[in-house]
């Protein structure tokens, strides 16, 4: 088994969910979907609502099963959630009765990790996401951006290959968004992990993501696929920066109405 | 030093050197400290005069409402005596230390059994339709109408006071611990799930803490419910107890030693609050801090 430098890490081939909505009826919340998700990538998915970016990281995460088609995590069989595929929330989702560094050890405490080593491995991750000093802290005490970069060292401790990030950064002010865009970044290189990231943000997805995945909605599915082929660090005041963000949003409003 | 108040407070200002700066700090934090001890003391010192409005107001009532007479409606100083002396002889003690024992013993045993019934119905919908129709049905029975029936199966020791305070607790509990695992926002019970938790640890460790504010404000409601089951049932068959107390008090038709054992019982409701709420605030610092 040679080691491609391509490895994908998941697989998506030929996905479709469908959904109840009102009166009995039901929506393909996403239909026919293939993506590759590769070793170490940076993918950006990025759509309107309605378009199955979440209902496409709830697969992957394993919260629920797709109607049709397979996905696999490392050639294996996606059938419930586990540490390997580290999820943040748009929404904070730190359990509110734990400090900040009992948040980051919940998991090596559910996999009964001894608690000198969880403790230490906890306050490494909180020290990556530069909050070391924060940790006896609650989560009613932090900032939004505090919150999602307890969140980020919550999901790494466990050390997943993946990290799947639902708009982590919508709910934050654009200063500290930013600012986070950036730490993440930075976290990404020194971690060396793979990053499925949805936004409904071009600017976001242009300045993150080694590729953007372009959805729309009704039914669910991928329009395009962008390569962001922009060294790092990148500057959104670059022409190259404009050019992709024209190419994006032209991508999406080129959707017009797939109804007719 | 002429940093005084007058000069930070005039309009040509100085300019802000490092040591004004911590002047300035200095004096707000005695300030802040201040106002709070004062504001301290003039909660504690309102609660008390409004203990002492209400002895008045009860003192003078009686003698100044006409046709009262003051056999029937004592006020604070007809009673103080009566007071004194059930308490001096360690009879008032006794009676609420009996009473205590059994509220606690039943509130106990009713609110584990109702905190596990409200985690299972809450969790496992086939548990929840199983049990809805039953346990709705017997709720609304109200407890009280169960003491003759306690009685007749338990006979009037120890047992049918605690079965009926264990009953009563029950409800209460159950249902806000139900509606707070019911309610447990998904995104904690799938955090767990990724992070690497088990069914019975997400139970644990995540559904039953998310839901503690209202297994909370269950408890507290059963607290008050105890108090109310725990009378009825002394007062119809007891040997011991505040509420054997005033049924007593009425045999003998003593309405001074009556209301001995209703401030007895008020106390107790009020300082099995206050416990609770000063509880609440050391074990869980995080509790009501989303809202605040």
């Amino acid at each position: 088994m040679a080691e491609r430098p391509d490895e994908e890490v998941v697989a998506i081939e030929n996905v479709s969910k469908l959904f109840p909505s009102t009166e009995g009826r039901s929506t393909w919340a996403l239909l026919d979907v293939s993506l590759s998700i590769r070793d170490g990538e940076f993918l950006c998915a990025i759509g309107p609502s309605g378009c199955g970016k979440t209902t496409l990281l709830n697969l992957i995460a394993g919260y629920i099963e797709p109607t049709r088609g397979e996905l696999r995590f490392d050639r294996i069989p996606i059938s419930r959630p586990a540490p390997e595929r580290g999820v943040v929330f748009q929404e904070y989702a730190l359990f509110p009765w734990l400090t900040a560094l009992r948040n980051v050890e919940f998991g090596l405490k559910m996999q009964g990790m001894a608690k000198s080593e969880r403790r230490e491995r906890a306050s490494e991750a909180l020290k990556l996401v530069g909050l070391a000093d924060a940790a006896q802290r609650y989560p009613f005490e932090l900032s939004g951006g505090m919150r999602q970069r307890v969140a980020v060292a919550r999901a790494l401790v466990n050390r997943p290959r993946i990290l799947l990030m639902d708009e982590p950064f919508a709910a934050v002010d654009a200063l500290t968004r930013a600012s986070l865009q950036t730490e993440l970044l930075r976290i990404w290189r020194e971690v060396g992990i793979t990053i499925f990231f949805i936004t409904h943000n071009i600017e976001e997805a242009v300045y993150l993501g080694d590729r953007i995945v372009v959805m729309s909605p009704n039914p669910g599915r991928i329009q395009e696929t962008v390569d962001v082929d922009i060294s790092r660090p990148r500057d959104r005041s670059e022409p190259e920066f404009g050019r992709l963000y024209a190419k994006v949003n032209g991508i999406f409003h080129s959707q017009g109405n797939p109804a007719s | 030093m002429t940093v005084t108040e007058t000069d930070s407070r005039s309009h040509e200002q100085k300019a802000l050197t490092p040591d004004l700066m911590e002047h300035i700090e200095e004096s707000f934090r005695v300030d802040l400290l201040r106002r709070r001890r004062h504001r301290r003391v003039q909660r504690l010192m309102l609660n008390v005069a409004g203990v002492i409005l209400f002895l008045i107001v009860w003192e003078v009532a009686p003698r100044v409402v006409p046709g009262v007479n003051l056999q029937m409606f004592p006020p604070p100083s007809g009673v103080v005596g009566t007071l004194w002396d059930l308490v001096a002889s360690g009879e008032l003690a006794g009676h609420a230390w009996s009473s205590l024992k059994r509220a606690i013993s039943g509130f106990v045993l009713g609110s584990t059994a109702g905190i596990l019934a409200g985690l299972l119905t809450g969790r496992l919908m086939i548990l929840r339709d199983l049990s809805d129709p039953v346990l709705h049905s017997l709720r609304s029975i109200p407890s009280i109408a169960f003491v003759p029936l306690a009685i007749v199966w338990f006979g009037l020791g120890e047992t049918p006071k605690i079965a009926l305070i264990t009953w009563g607790t029950f409800f209460p509990v159950w249902v806000n611990t139900f509606i707070g695992v019911r309610d447990v926002p998904s995104i904690y019970v799938r955090s767990a799930a990724s992070l690497g938790a088990s069914p019975s640890g997400i139970m644990l460790q995540v559904v039953l803490p998310a839901a503690l504010p209202f297994v909370i404000a269950g408890l507290r409601q059963a607290t008050a419910v105890a108090f109310v089951i725990l009378v009825a049932a002394e007062l119809v068959g007891a040997s011991s107890g505040l509420g054997y107390l005033i049924s007593f008090s009425h045999l003998v038709f003593r309405v001074d030693m009556m209301f001995v054992g209703l401030m007895a019982l008020g106390a107790l409701g009020f300082l099995a609050d206050t416990l609770f709420a000063a509880a609440l605030d050391r074990i869980f610092p995080w509790y009501g801090a989303e809202a605040r």
